[in-house]
């Protein structure tokens, strides 16, 4: 058990809807932390965003996951400590922007990273937990190349939007096409759907469906994927916002689409990849694990030595 | 009473459909899950070992913060008991020195200022944690949010001593922090206002609590299991089993859990073994041919099965009695130990209280007024 003398408070991170998030030293250890101060609400005590992170964040000890380390109590805050991250992916992609020109990681940086995030989720889906808010600022990186999935239940503490305030703080730009469409038995496949956009996008350097609102999130997404049908997708045509007048288009050619804005060449794996994680039929998307085994990771996996999770 | 085990060759089952789900509480994304695990089976590469649930068991805070050996269990209690008992000795003592007591006094002091025992704060736990599953059902909570809350009370006074807390005062605390950790939401006045206690008294304790929890606020209840259990049984004994009995079992079953959760085995075993313990008690015969039909089948792939059959019995049965052998605490034990407990922490109201019985001593065979349980 830490007391909060033990920590000093240095810069403010960032801001979230119930926390303030500050980097922090610890001084017996020398080690950098964030603290994530949260207000006690005379009203209604410790806040239950609050106490389901805490939850969750127990139970979920593994590399590519940022860890709670403590939770100490003073006066009227509980302070989280978490695990210092130097930087979050938003950001370093924003740092490569040449003038208007946003540009994209190298393709093996960018197989490291999806792996991680891959065998990161593996693991909350394994334990049974959705993160439900993946997107590039709730990624957690460090000058070594380790990437880390943050903030649960609590977007954007990390990374507040640079330019502006506006749609990115609330984006839908990871957002599946049956949540878009008002399913509510979305499940593990919700965050397979943003994997495959944050894919695409560290290839690019752009969003690969920056909507603004549901309906032209929507539109984006059929532009590209194509428009689904009750041939492709059984039960579409069911959802509460399906809409019989979608404009109708055919899929893309992703090659094409993501070739332009990309130095070196993709090869058809990676295309399959992106494939089998945005499928638009949630049941049709690959899951964590199987995409871990995808032929594209193939050079991770064959030197990959099992270990069953450590304690 | 054990039920016969029922066969019935031409039940339908394709055409029958029993909802076992009762509850909307009931999900079922385990299903699904372990779906796509069989299905990578085929694709998978060689040297990816697959990580089974007892690992991830093994990996959750239940496991790792909450799981003990009978042993280990009694020392955490006698462990509790002892540091609180102490201090109450150190107290009671410092209160004979400080005050000008007669022989009778003392005499009664001694008598009735003794620390409780460790069987008694026991007893107390478990009536109130009995009070905790009575006022979760009256608010009409879902199922596995009373376990939730009889959960963490049993725990919190794992951590904690009835001497040092009083245990109705962390009743309402731990059902407005299950609610919370299950994502239930519930205003803390609308509580207040179904629930009795004001806002401050029900928040008063809260970080204690979750402190004493070590932040492990994640259970796992046997109700998923159960539910799993119930769809491989039918699965396994397809077209033997009457599905309409297969559901008043399920509803059963689910009952004797919530009962279950009230007794030590929700530390020394893990929840599909508490599950299939609910599932022997309810109908043996059917359980039985369940799990040798399961184990036949295992052995005649590889040997893959990371527990032999006899193995798992001896658990099961050892589970079992435990849930059997329990008994409730009534109210007029556990008045009395109240009762003991408020004494050794308050010498004075007993001493003032042999003060004002003086004049009428020996008239009137008052009962115990204070304190009240309940």
């Amino acid at each position: 058990m830490s007391s909060s003398s033990q920590f000093k408070q240095l810069e403010k991170l960032g801001n979230g809807t119930y926390a303030t998030v500050y980097k922090g030293l610890n001084k017996t250890t020398g080690a950098y932390v964030a603290l994530k101060e949260v207000k006690l609400d005379s009203e209604e005590g410790t806040p239950s965003t609050a106490i389901r992170e805490i939850s969750l964040m127990k139970e979920l000890k593994h590399e590519n996951i940022v860890r709670l380390y403590d939770v100490i109590h003073t006066e009227n805050k509980l302070t989280l400590v978490f695990e210092y991250m130097d930087n979050d992916l938003k950001k370093y992609m924003d740092s490569r922007t040449v003038g208007n020109s946003p540009r994209g990681l190298e393709l093996n940086l960018v197989k490291y990273f999806q792996w991680q995030l891959l065998e990161g989720l593996a693991f909350c889906h394994e334990n049974k937990i959705l993160h439900r808010d993946l997107k590039p600022q709730n990624l957690l990186i460090n000058k070594k190349g380790a990437l880390k999935l943050g903030d649960f239940g609590l977007a954007r503490a990390f990374g507040i939007p640079v330019n502006t305030f506006s749609s990115e703080v609330v984006t839908l730009w990871y957002r599946a096409p049956d949540v878009l469409m008002g399913s509510r038995t979305y499940s593990t496949s919700i965050d397979i759907w943003s994997c495959g956009c944050i894919l695409a996008e560290m290839i690019t350097g752009k969003p690969l469906f920056p909507g603004s609102n549901d309906e032209e999130q929507l539109k984006l997404i059929f532009e590209t994927m194509g428009t689904p049908t009750e041939a492709t997708w059984p039960g579409v045509s069911a959802l509460p916002k399906y809409n019989p007048n979608f404009p109708q288009r055919l899929p893309k050619d992703l090659r094409m689409v993501l070739q332009p804005y990309c130095k070196e060449p993709l090869d058809d794996n990676v295309i399959d990849l992106l494939h089998g994680l945005l499928q638009l039929n949630p049941d049709m998307r690959l899951s964590a694990k199987q995409a871990l085994h995808h032929p594209w990771f193939a050079e991770y996996y064959q030197h990959y030595t099992p270990a069953p999770p450590s304690s | 009473m054990s039920n016969p085990i029922v066969m019935h060759d031409e039940v339908p089952v394709e055409t029958t459909s029993v909802d076992l789900t009762t509850g909307p509480e009931e999900t079922t994304p385990d299903a699904t899950i372990d779906d796509e695990e069989e299905n990578i089976e085929d694709n998978k590469p060689p040297n990816y070992k697959r990580i089974s649930d007892d690992d991830l068991y093994r990996h959750s805070s239940q496991y790792r913060f909450w799981s003990f050996s009978k042993e280990r269990l009694r020392e955490k209690r006698v462990n509790t008991n002892k540091i609180a008992a102490d201090t109450i000795y150190k107290n009671i003592l410092d209160f004979k020195n400080q005050q000008d007591l007669t022989q009778e006094q003392l005499d009664v002091l001694d008598a009735r200022t003794q620390p409780l025992s460790v069987d008694d704060e026991l007893k107390l736990i478990n009536f109130y944690a009995k009070k905790v599953q009575v006022i979760s059902q009256h608010l009409n909570l879902p199922t596995e949010i009373i376990a939730t809350s009889i959960s963490f009370f049993k725990k919190f006074f794992l951590e904690n001593s009835v001497m040092q807390y009083d245990p109705k005062s962390l009743v309402h605390t731990t059902i407005f922090l299950a609610c919370k950790a299950e994502n239930y939401f519930i205003s803390v006045d609308s509580f207040a206002k179904k629930a009795k206690p004001n806002r401050e008294a029900i928040l008063k304790y809260e970080f204690k609590l979750l402190e004493s929890l070590k932040f492990s606020l994640l259970i796992h209840h046997p109700y998923k299991p159960l539910h799993g259990f119930f769809l491989d049984i039918q699965n396994v004994l397809h077209g033997k089993v009457d599905l309409n009995y297969m559901g008043q079992t399920y509803d059963k079953c689910k009952k004797k859990i919530t009962e279950a959760i009230l007794t030590d085995v929700v530390y020394l075993f893990t929840p599909p073994q508490i599950t299939l313990a609910i599932l022997m008690i309810e109908d043996e015969a059917l359980i039985t041919k369940y799990l040798e039909l399961k184990f036949s089948v295992n052995s005649e792939k590889k040997n893959n099965d990371t527990i032999s059959f006899s193995t798992l019995l001896t658990i099961i049965n050892d589970c079992k009695s435990f849930i059997q052998e329990e008994k409730s605490v009534s109210t007029d034990d556990a008045r009395k130990i109240a009762a003991q407990n408020f004494f050794c922490q308050n010498p004075m109201d007993l001493i003032q209280r042999m003060k004002r019985k003086q004049p009428e001593e020996e008239t009137t065979a008052s009962p115990e007024k204070k304190p009240r349980v309940a």
